[in-house]
């Protein structure tokens, strides 16, 4: 287990404590005597657990099958869907990859392996994509699974009469061939690389031919559904003619529990296995107690303050610039997010998108002499910010940022709104908002959701023809040195600006983690970083100790 | 009092309509509707027109009242514009769920607090009087999150006795229902008791000062038997309302412990409703809520004039 803030493992033990605790494991001794033994010797709470984590995990690598798994998500109501196209929150995703799978599928690192594509290759200026499907594999209702289902799922992402939610993802794909019975073709209206990447995220998770009803979920998955109940749970059994060795549980059971204490209370008294998002302030209560443990993964997810391009004050680049001074980064990823997260730096890339993060770019810190001077250059002083708890901690940060506004003069009045109806409502529709976007597969699809100037999302409404024009041409290049001097301009466009052309008007203080938390007896947890729990792939690969 | 009961209904039907009405306005006088909802951060224009024709949201309100109203009279609720589900199948569940609950707390809270409230207006100032009111008054003063907050880090957290969630699975044998049930039904009990033991004592006392109870204390009667006899059943009337309303309570009101418990009922599921502007669940979750008020408060009615000879017959 390789924590984001580089916890001890059992490698880091020198070879003497090592076979100590790795004997003591074997023979039975109990997580709790373990830790003791490592606390005698100066390790701290938090490092011995990683310490036998890490060890339980090398020991127990291989993953048994049996047992039941009991998740609880965050949220989930009458609005949860077995359609992938509509899928919205971790409780769907888990779902969609319970009973369904993708043409490919994401490794931790972002690159991609086959799934349901045995095989998958470009034309050499990455126009055109084939996909060869794998023969042999059965939807649960005993059908094959062919080229037609594929063309049938890809159909419902685009068009006029298409309520998916992925549908600008793909929206530079000009058309879906079928080849023979196994084998499609994507035509694309320009190249792109990352096709492959993009269809292995849930919402292209492949469907039968001619679905048009999601009460009941027939795919090609590891588990078949044999209850849902939006809102309540749902129940899913091994598929014994899985195509691959895959889904080690006998039973998934999936529910939400919409309050944070009370879902923390049932992990902690072992009425669940998994858990959905965890509060920052309760990581030490969880670190703190035998038997469970985080789950914390860093990924490119942020928290944002909108101030739209559009109307005062965000037009002004200097009060924008106030508002950025003023940001105290490294106070937010510590005393806000214990630690789970990374600091911003006013652009979406951060280090979680590896190579095309531009390390380059200086990062904007805390100064308030630089902020006093802008905001007098900017004439502003007072603004109202409207705050809604997209995600957990984004108020604090706003409070903290009042609070050093109030320190130059400003007077940042927070207004806080409900979170239903906000992204209809309030979210770039008043002058200052907040936002918070998940981890997206790539650079490109990040900034040309969010950034791009025809983004039907972007943020501040802000427009830059360069950045479009950069988004376009780098998806077809091939060589490492350009692609990373390309996303170099490209964030420093959103976050610095040139002379004539302004930055975006995004406030990005910092990254969070997916913290998550779990019962020391599920393994196979991966460290996908798109999303809670490794990106919602632990239904396949999760398995029980204890069985 | 036939024509009582059945003036009573009409009333009722009434008033079903104009809160299908005012609620159907309210919901859609929120921000947002449930297609911009459903699609979220996701949502663009033509997502979202090709949403809201899928849907039905296209039409007009006043369409999409009438609509509603004339499948409803049919028994038709329709299905959730949020996730396609049949409304009844999303109901029929939690309705069980919630009546479940609800009659346990009330066949344990009713005789309980009703023999609490005659027990301490029988020896009023006496200590058992008042340990029942300051325990009384403490347990109304504390909310009830705060109380099943509690009872979760007490019994589940630390001891383990109880689950800390409230699991009704059918699959689930009685021993692990009761245990599943405990937790909730301890706290509403808990919660609608205080109020009934209070308004018992109260309105016994009340009773007291009437000129017939001071002719039955000077015939000789002893004091218990004037309560029993005289006073309690002179005191209904004002009990069985408070009783009606505790019981239409945990039927909508109980929704705080539903969340704390992850317990599946329709408070929730309104509240989840009206969070997405799912116009016909809310409807059909509002129309059971203001039945159940005005089923309860009809029967507290004819109860009260049953207990009440002056009532029963008029002159």
């Amino acid at each position: 287990m390789t924590d984001s803030r580089n916890l001890p493992t059992i490698d880091s033990l020198s070879g003497a404590d090592r076979e100590i605790v790795e004997t003591g494991l074997k023979r039975g001794a109990t997580r709790r005597e373990v830790m003791t033994w490592l606390m005698a010797s100066g390790a701290t709470i938090a490092a011995a657990g990683s310490i036998v984590s890490s060890a339980k995990t090398a020991l127990a690598a291989t993953p048994k099958k049996g047992g039941k798994l009991k998740f609880a998500s965050d949220l989930h109501g009458p609005s949860d869907t077995l359609d992938p196209g509509l899928n919205t929150s971790t409780i769907d995703y888990s779902r969609g990859r319970s009973v369904y799978n993708s043409l490919t599928q994401i490794n931790d690192d972002l690159s991609t392996r086959p799934e349901l594509a045995e095989e998958y290759s470009a034309n050499p200026d990455n126009t055109e994509w084939t996909f060869k499907l794998r023969k042999g594999v059965k939807f649960h209702d005993g059908s094959n699974f062919t080229a037609d289902d594929v063309i049938y799922t890809m159909s419902r992402h685009y068009g006029e009469k298409s309520t998916s939610k992925a549908k600008s993802l793909v929206a530079d794909v000009k058309e879906w061939k079928k080849v023979d019975s196994h084998t499609v073709k994507a035509i694309m209206k320009g190249p792109n690389a990352d096709l492959p990447v993009i269809l292995g995220t849930p919402h292209f998770k492949i469907i039968k031919d001619g679905t048009t009803e999601f009460q009941k979920a027939n795919g090609t998955g590891p588990y078949k559904m044999t209850e849902f109940n939006p809102g309540v749970r749902s129940i899913c059994v091994r598929n014994e003619h899985y195509w691959r060795d895959g889904g080690n549980v006998d039973l998934i059971e999936v529910t939400a529990i919409t309050d944070p204490v009370a879902r923390l209370s049932a992990l902690l008294s072992g009425d669940i296995d998994l858990m959905q998002g965890l509060n920052p302030k309760a990581i030490k209560k969880v670190e703190s107690t035998p038997g469970v443990g985080i789950w914390s993964v860093a990924s490119g997810a942020y928290f944002g303050i909108c101030a739209m391009t559009n109307t005062s004050p965000g037009n002004n680049r200097d009060f924008v610039l106030a508002l950025q001074h003023i940001q105290r980064r490294k106070k937010i990823v510590k005393s806000i997010l214990k630690g789970q997260g990374t600091v911003g730096n006013d652009h979406p890339i951060n280090i979680a998108y590896g190579a095309d993060h531009c390390s380059e770019l200086a990062q904007r810190t805390h100064d308030l002499d630089k902020a006093k001077f802008h905001l007098k250059k900017s004439g502003i002083t007072s603004a109202e910010l409207n705050v809604a708890e997209v995600a957990p901690g984004m108020t604090d940060i706003c409070l903290l940022a009042q609070r050093e506004a109030g320190k130059i003069g400003l007077d940042l009045k927070i207004k806080k709104v409900p979170n239903d109806g906000y992204w209809g409502a309030v979210w770039m529709k008043t002058p200052l908002n907040v936002v918070t976007w998940n981890m997206r597969p790539t650079a490109n699809v990040m900034m040309n959701l969010a950034f791009a100037p025809d983004a039907p999302w972007n943020d501040t409404l802000w427009k830059n023809e360069r950045l479009g024009k950069l988004l376009v041409e780098s998806r077809g290049v091939k060589d490492a040195a350009k692609r990373h001097e390309m996303y170099c301009e490209m964030q420093k466009i959103i976050s610095v600006g040139s002379d004539d052309h302004p930055p975006s008007g995004m406030v990005i203080p910092a990254h969070r983690n997916y913290v998550d938390a779990k019962s020391d007896k599920v393994e196979g947890i991966g460290r996908m970083p798109l999303g809670s729990l490794g990106g919602y792939e632990w239904p396949e690969f999760a398995w029980r100790t204890d069985v | 009092m036939q024509r009582m009961v059945i003036q009573r209904i009409l009333i009722g039907l009434v008033t079903l309509w104009v809160v299908s009405v005012l609620v159907f306005i309210m919901t859609s006088l929120l921000p947002g509707d449930v297609a911009s909802i459903v699609l979220g951060q996701a949502a663009t224009p033509e997502t979202l027109a090709a949403y809201r024709a899928a849907n039905g949201l296209d039409q007009p309100l006043i369409f999409q009242y009438f609509g509603w109203l004339a499948n409803m009279v049919t028994g038709d609720l329709g299905v959730s514009k949020a996730g396609g589900a049949k409304i009844y199948d999303l109901i029929a569940g939690r309705l069980g769920n919630t009546m479940f609950l609800a009659g346990l707390v009330a066949l344990i809270s009713v005789p309980l607090s009703v023999a609490l409230g005659l027990l301490a207006a029988m020896y009023p100032g006496t200590w058992i009087d008042r340990s029942l009111t300051f325990g009384t008054l403490a347990l109304i003063s504390v909310p009830d999150f705060f109380i099943a907050t509690f009872a979760v880090l007490i019994l589940a957290v630390q001891l383990g006795w109880l689950p800390a969630i409230a699991s009704v699975a059918p699959e689930n044998t009685f021993w692990q229902m009761a245990r599943g049930i405990a937790m909730p039904l301890i706290v509403l009990v808990i919660v609608v008791a205080a109020q009934m033991i209070r308004m018992t004592r109260a309105g016994i006392l009340n009773v007291m000062n009437s000129p017939y109870i001071e002719m039955a204390i000077l015939k000789g009667v002893r004091r218990k038997r004037i309560i029993l006899r005289h006073a309690f059943f002179n005191t209904i009337g004002p009990i069985v309302n408070v009783i009606a309303l505790n019981l239409a309570y945990l039927v909508s009101g109980v929704v705080i412990v539903e969340t704390i418990f992850a317990y599946p009922g329709l408070a929730k599921l309104m509240i989840d409703g009206v969070q997405t502007r799912d116009l016909p669940l809310v409807q059909a979750c509002a129309m059971i809520f203001c039945g159940t008020y005005v089923v309860l408060i009809i029967m507290a009615d004819v109860a009260a004039i049953l207990a009440n000879p002056r009532l029963r017959n008029p002159k």
